[in-house]
């Protein structure tokens, strides 16, 4: 056991900050089992030098790794089912009828993970539309280029699939490959990968009709939000849909957005006249 | 029952599935039904003279079973986990039982989806000597759970009649 | 809510009665197929019922055949939760008229996930 009482309070208070999960004492060993394959990544030690290392230089990534590590063990599919209820029952219908046939519907997916996001989108979107896979272009990117290259593979272990995919999904868009499960060569084609870190300068993409960028702004300060919020802006459409975390909010943040309710959540649209 | 088991020219498993595909199986079992944190370690450790076992058995193209071996104490303790949520007064031997059983049967599960489709699985049995096993025909991960041996292995059937002298553990 | 827990593994039966009832479901435990088909008759009509697949007696999927082929039992959702995992037996499944099918091992997020997707999720819940 190298995770000192100090590391542990650290992490626990963080967590709690982040989640509202409490971490109990006696749970130091879960603290190790979650965060040491991220230390040793890093060429550490131990989990106690990866805080140590956090707290002297706050690394916002990390710092997200960390709770994400620590509050889930896979990622769900149609996580927070509202957003993507939103794509097929408003955003999609909307694009189809305004855009002409032939023009290419951009999604981003801008902290893809390890992939359910974006393969979500592009379930949907093969349901929703005839022709998707010619259609519907979806970028998926990600600051870590572990959880890119994840992506790129589009292979899910058993635990992953059980996490909120509906079985007839499972069965119409899987394969089995060994003891994992392989999105199809149809879906993945429709999903284009690559690194990026959203607190610098983008690269040049989109412009996009949609763009996922949830569950990131959390860890950012007041400025690095505004300046995430603005280079995403200069990305999408006029007539884009940006949805956020269902905790996450651009109002107080960034005026230039229009926030829209769909449904039982809400989609947030660039302010006309900037 | 024996003429379902195996003919002499069966595929080997070892041909279907290595250790590290087992090891990964398991390692799915143990964060989700042992419990969160709880890791089966790939490292060998002396085997206990007295051992109990559960296993399942595996009917189609390939004939054998999945069988996990440990001590009693380990069995036990691995059926608290099991049944941290609403644990009995009193674990009965019929819990350890049944909980080794389960194990075995998630195991044997998820190694039967790795094999021949439209292979059958069997309802979980236990005891203190598992099926004999021939070592041409065994995929075997010899693991440590809590710093005590904990074994793993996917083995053809024997061709029947099962004698006498197969329940001499090895 | 309510819920029945069909399993002959009196573990399983604990572990998956004990996540739905952190859910805030009420739980009736049964050892197969027919003993579960018992309780149905007796009146006890649940919103859920979690089915393994081999089981003793009746199995998983004859109960879902026998259950789908009543109407007095429409309103019940059928999940297989099973460690059968390959894709022709989920078909098996899903055409016998099973709504959802979760492949053991699990985690209680996994089952939070799938009660979800059935609209079974009680609002009040969220971890």
């Amino acid at each position: 056991m190298t995770l000192t009482a100090t590391s542990f309070d650290w992490v626990r208070q963080l967590v709690h900050k982040e989640s509202a999960i409490v971490l109990q004492p006696g749970k130091e060993y879960l603290v190790e089992a979650r965060l040491l394959p991220m230390a040793q990544q890093r060429g550490l030690t131990g989990v106690s030098e990866l805080v140590e290392s956090v707290r002297n230089r706050p690394d916002a990534a990390t710092t997200r790794r960390i709770v994400e590590a620590l509050t889930t063990n896979e990622t769900s599919w149609f996580r927070d089912g509202d957003p993507f209820t939103a794509l097929t029952g408003t955003v999609l219908p909307s694009l189809v009828a305004g855009r002409r046939p032939e023009e290419r519907l951009n999604i981003w997916s801008a902290a893809c993970s390890s992939g359910q996001e974006p393969y979500t989108i592009a379930m949907l979107v093969s349901d929703a539309l005839p022709d998707a896979a010619r259609r519907v272009s979806i970028t998926a990117t990600d600051l870590s280029r572990e959880m890119v290259e994840r992506t790129r593979a589009g292979r899910f272990s058993q635990l992953e699939v059980n996490r909120g995919l509906p079985a007839s999904m499972l069965v119409r868009h899987f394969t089995r490959a060994g003891n994992e499960w392989e999105i199809s060569p149809t879906l993945r084609r429709m999903v284009t990968t690559t690194e990026c870190n959203l607190a610098a300068p983008l690269p040049r993409m989109g412009p996009f009709d949609v763009v996922y960028l949830r569950n990131v702004l959390i860890y950012f300060d007041m400025a690095t939000k505004q300046g995430i919020l603005r280079r995403v802006r200069q990305l999408m459409r006029p007539d884009g849909w940006l949805f956020l975390g269902a905790a996450e909010t651009t109002l107080g943040v960034d005026d230039n957005w229009e926030r829209v309710v769909l449904g039982r959540g809400s989609a947030y649209r660039p302010r006309k006249g900037n | 029952m024996s003429d379902l088991l195996s003919s002499p020219a069966q595929q080997p498993i070892t041909e279907m599935l290595d250790a590290a595909t087992v090891q990964s199986i398991a390692d799915d079992v143990w964060t989700s039904l042992v419990g969160d944190g709880e890791v089966l370690v790939p490292l060998p450790v002396p085997a206990p003279e007295v051992t109990v076992s559960a296993w399942v058995q595996i009917t189609g193209r390939w004939c054998g079973a999945v069988v996990v071996t440990c001590d009693e104490a380990t069995a036990v303790a691995l059926t608290e986990c099991l049944l941290r949520a609403r644990p009995p007064a009193v674990i009965e031997q019929e819990d350890v039982d049944d909980a080794l059983g389960e194990l075995a049967n998630v195991l044997g599960g998820n190694v039967k989806s790795l094999l021949p489709e439209l292979s059958s699985l069997g309802l979980p049995q236990t005891g203190p000597i598992p099926p004999a096993s021939r070592p041409e025909d065994l995929c075997r991960v010899d693991a440590q759970w809590r710093g005590q041996s904990l074994t793993i292995t996917v083995q053809g059937a024997t061709p029947a009649p099962h004698t006498e002298r197969n329940e001499v553990p090895q | 809510m309510r819920a029945l827990v069909i399993d002959d593994s009196r573990a399983m039966r604990r572990i998956v009665g004990s996540i739905l009832e952190d859910f805030g479901y009420e739980v009736r435990p049964a050892g197969d197929g027919r003993e579960a088909l018992d309780v149905l008759e007796e009146g006890y009509l649940p919103d859920l019922a979690c089915v393994d697949w081999n089981m003793p007696v009746m199995d998983g999927l004859q109960f879902v055949s026998a259950v789908r082929s009543n109407p007095a039992y429409r309103s019940v959702a059928l999940m297989m939760v099973t460690t059968e995992s390959e894709t022709s037996q989920i078909v098996r499944a899903l055409a016998a008229g099973a709504h959802e099918y979760m492949i053991k091992p699990f985690t209680a997020d996994a089952m939070r996930d799938k009660l979800a997707l059935l609209g079974l999720l009680p609002q009040e819940v969220s971890l």
